[in-house]
């Protein structure tokens, strides 16, 4: 009973900031400089063609019936059409979301097993040469550019040894007859290495450096150092106690990543020419396509939000101490 | 106590240096004011920027002075058009394109005073004579004396100097000739070798029978009636017919007709070429030809418009003659007209145009499944954000020699050199990064050729002859004197441009004016000429308008 009524006032919170975060996003894209018609100006561009424009793209309704209506679109799930392509934004988001969450889970999954496994590594041989070189490691790798290690990884995996290929997510030419089976080939795995591992090898640094402290502060516990006076294996001790109480601020730091992830790493997308989200977005900031930049970022904050609340109700299962009632 | 009179002192002493500073200088309403010349961000257009902090230091030598202010294009291009009483000088490029090989889209729209209100004659230029041979150049069919009076034309801007022109750039762009048959790779005038005659003609000579090429940005939509952006624009080229299309040499030749005969100044008629066939195997024919044209007078397709908006009739005379009625003599109208629209099959666009008429979309919105063309090429498949795939027409009047022609999406421009240089792209259709670094990737590489060519398109900085100091045509020639065009060339485009004097590109020799007025690098000259015209200048060094001469901004 205490969690259901948990679980409602969260809900009614969730979709409070839902509404805030809509009326910014709204007024953001309108307040700032610029005009999404000055991508037609051309030698041959009439006022009578902007008129129409305006028309077409609501621009000519004051402010706030643009408002209300785009409200009461949102609520029935419909975006209306990009500025820019002209195909509704649902689509346009639909096109590249599948490869920007294969991506983007993957290094994440990828960088959260290693992470969790190297921190937990790290804790355990404090210390020793084990930490004296993984630690600057971990943090080289995670303050590297991306940019920069993506362009490296290219140049030698690519262009020097030719392993993979240098863009894209599937063969020139290459005709799949669904998205599903276009994501389970050979062909897009081998595209997607790449990509996913230098984006993992950034990804990496949190999770392992957040669970080797939270393993330093776990293993100075009196738990620890009953089940050492009990004699218990080092690796059990490790594995089963140390480690499982650790994971907690991980569990909540994944959930986070995955809300991130949602939005697509735009240099990543960028260097490997992968048709993710991140450049749909960023394209559509800058070219003042509101539709499109709208519907993403509600979406990004759909996910982030109830990502959140996803960790809060993690937290319960793995560590009966936290508790949903008021204190 | 002391301390204190001693403080007194010296505030006194300032107050009055500085009253006195301000009572025996000039005056200052009569100084010019700070001038803001306009750019886009480095990251956006690194050239355009540095030209431009090139350009702000050299006019401060004469006095005035100038701040760069650096602005997003959305929000550029936003200030200049619908603000234009506002900025002073901003940089702007016109980009090349096949129908600007006709000087007459420039010559119009750019300096008409018509366009001044609200088109492209944003700098506000305004000129009667100059207006009177701009309209006279349209209608004059008779090429020599429409010659002289573009020739004509180019002299006026030269010494009006609305603009300042900077360059030419060079379009280059390379290509696997172990791939491609270079005999077979054909380079336009003004646009270089990424062109329609080279992807319908080049030959494979190995096994690799697809052209793997690159652009940097998305595609908008793959649509005969709607002109997007630049990249969609090769594709429509493949995809869709034209009756004309302008040819290597820059001139209009028939394509689609098999010849087109003025009847007097007005009318036109064309024979369409025979046995034809759209994608989905019916035939071409002469009232699909006349739908094309007559679509774009209606409502549903507004960029076409300008287009056709001198067409009075169209007749169809027999199953392949059509005879144009213009409403009045239109010299360009085989490149601005014939060569720019795409013919559509009526049976897929008519009922697709009635039902848009009774919604608030028109066609632009509307995106063919399998885009259905008679062109060269066929659509197979469009792959967002990733690659768009056509297939040749082998029965195509020109079949192409290649397979497939295949456009990769790759916005990281190094990328797409390494993509060249290891086989995995074999065309460079794109390449904006530094042209030295391309340059010395062909040289290490015998498998590559490179191609450079001079734009159609150019560089320029605009100035809004609406505001002082710009309406006066004196203050404008000073600046142009100013321009270090030589070092802009050498430094910003290391050699990879021409210097430009004119709207009209030197690569289009018929229309080019070789004999306009040159403005030499020359501060001294500037500065003379300024002091000619009443110019002075104040203790300080800054430029003061001619006596009587106030600043009014609106």
């Amino acid at each position: 009973m205490k969690r259901a009524t948990f679980i409602l006032s969260r809900l009614g919170q969730t979709l409070l900031v839902l509404l805030v975060v809509a009326t910014l996003l709204f007024l953001i894209f309108r307040l700032m400089p610029g005009n999404p018609l000055v991508a037609y100006l051309d030698p041959t561009f009439t006022e009578e063609m902007a008129q129409q424009l305006r028309r077409q793209f609501g621009l000519d309704q004051p402010l706030h019936t643009q408002y209300f209506a785009f409200l009461r679109n949102v609520i029935r799930g419909q975006f209306g059409n990009s500025f820019f392509t002209r195909e509704p934004v649902n689509q346009v988001i639909w096109n590249v979301l599948p490869n920007t969450l294969v991506l983007t889970l993957a290094s994440l999954i990828l960088a959260y097993i290693v992470g969790v496994l190297g921190g937990a590594l790290l804790a355990a041989r404090r210390g020793s040469w084990v930490e004296h070189w993984g630690i600057p490691t971990v943090l080289a790798t995670r303050a590297a550019p991306e940019f920069w290690v993506g362009m490296l990884a290219l140049a030698i995996f690519s262009f020097s040894l030719n392993w993979f290929p240098f863009g894209g997510a599937t063969s020139p030419g290459s005709v799949f007859p669904s998205m599903w089976a276009q994501i389970l080939s050979l062909d897009f795995l081998h595209h997607l290495a790449l990509p996913a591992f230098t984006l993992a090898l950034y990804l990496q640094g949190l999770p392992t450096l957040l669970m080797r402290n939270s393993m330093l502060e776990v293993m100075d516990e009196d738990f620890i150092t009953f089940a050492r006076m009990r004699g218990l294996p080092e690796r059990t001790i490790i594995l089963r106690h140390a480690a499982r109480n650790a994971l907690l601020p991980v569990v909540t730091a994944f959930a986070l990543g995955i809300g991130y992830s949602i939005g697509g790493n735009v240099i990543i997308e960028t260097v490997f020419s992968w048709p993710g989200l991140g450049r749909t977005l960023v394209r559509a900031v800058a070219a003042k396509d509101y539709p499109v930049a709208q519907a993403a970022f509600l979406m990004i904050a759909v996910v982030m939000i109830g990502m959140n609340f996803v960790a809060d109700l993690f937290y319960s299962l793995l560590d009966p101490r936290v508790s949903h009632e008021r204190r | 106590m002391a301390r204190n009179w001693f403080r007194i002192t010296v505030v006194t002493l300032v107050l009055a240096l500085a009253l006195g500073a301000v009572a025996t200088g000039q005056s200052p309403d009569r100084r010019v004011r700070e001038l803001i010349m306009l750019t886009r961000p480095q990251a956006v257009d690194a050239r355009e920027f540095e030209m431009a902090r090139f350009l702000a230091p050299e006019f401060e030598k004469l006095g005035v002075k100038v701040t760069v202010r650096v602005m997003p294009w959305e929000q550029m291009a936003d200030y200049v058009w619908y603000s234009r009483d506002k900025w002073d000088m901003t940089m702007w490029q016109m980009v090349g394109r096949p129908e600007r090989s006709d000087p007459d889209e420039f010559a119009m729209n750019l300096f008409h005073s018509s366009t001044a209100v609200n088109g492209y004659n944003f700098v506000g230029y305004q000129n009667r004579t100059y207006d009177n041979i701009a309209l006279a150049q349209r209608i004059k069919t008779d090429l020599k004396s429409r010659q002289q009076l573009i020739r004509e034309a180019q002299k006026i801007i030269a010494r009006d100097v609305p603009y300042v022109f900077l360059v030419f750039p060079q379009s280059t762009y390379a290509y696997n000739n172990t791939v491609w048959d270079p005999k077979t790779v054909i380079e336009q005038t003004g646009l270089g070798i990424k062109n329609f005659w080279t992807f319908d003609q080049a030959r494979p000579l190995s096994g690799q029978q697809d052209m793997i090429l690159n652009t940097n940005d998305t595609l908008q939509a793959i649509n005969p009636l709607y002109i997007s952006g630049a990249a969609d624009s090769w594709v429509t080229e493949l995809i869709w017919d034209r009756l004309f299309r302008v040819g290597a040499d820059g001139l209009p030749r028939p394509w689609a007709a098999e010849k087109a005969d003025w009847v007097d100044s007005v009318t036109l008629d064309v024979t369409l070429r025979r046995g034809m066939k759209w994608h989905d195997g019916k035939p071409v024919t002469a009232d699909d030809v006349i739908f094309s044209f007559t679509a774009p007078m209606g409502d549903e397709v507004p960029m076409y418009k300008p287009f056709v908006r001198n067409i009075d009739k169209i007749e169809k005379r027999s199953d392949t003659v059509i005879r144009f009625v213009l409403k009045e003599p239109y010299a360009p109208f085989l490149i601005a007209s014939l060569s720019k629209l795409n013919i559509i099959p009526k049976h897929i666009w008519e009922p697709v145009l009635a039902d848009l008429a009774k919604k608030p979309e028109n066609a632009e919105s509307y995106q063919e499944a399998t885009p259905i063309g008679s062109g060269p090429f066929k659509f197979v498949q469009w792959k967002k954000s990733e690659e768009v795939v056509l297939e040749a027409v082998p029965d195509h009047f020109a079949a192409p020699k290649m397979k497939r022609w295949i456009l990769r999406i790759i916005p990281n421009v190094e990328a797409s050199l390494g993509g060249l240089r290891q086989g995995q792209l074999n065309f460079l259709g794109n390449y904006s990064g530094d042209p030295e670094i391309l340059d010395k990737l062909v040289k290490e590489n015998r498998s590559l050729t490179l191609v450079s060519t001079m734009d159609v398109g150019m560089r320029f900085l605009a100035f809004n002859l609406r505001r002082p100091p710009f309406d006066d045509v004196v203050f404008r020639q000073a600046l142009n004197m100013a321009t270090n065009k030589k070092a802009i060339r050498s430094v910003v485009w290391k050699g990879y441009a021409a210097i430009a004097d004119s709207f009209v590109s030197p690569a289009l020799e018929f229309w080019y004016n070789p004999e306009l007025p040159k403005w030499e690098y020359n501060i001294r000259a500037a500065r003379d000429a300024l002091a000619k015209a009443g110019y002075t200048w104040d203790r300080e060094g800054r430029l003061l308008y001619p006596a009587g001469k106030t600043e009014t901004l609106k």
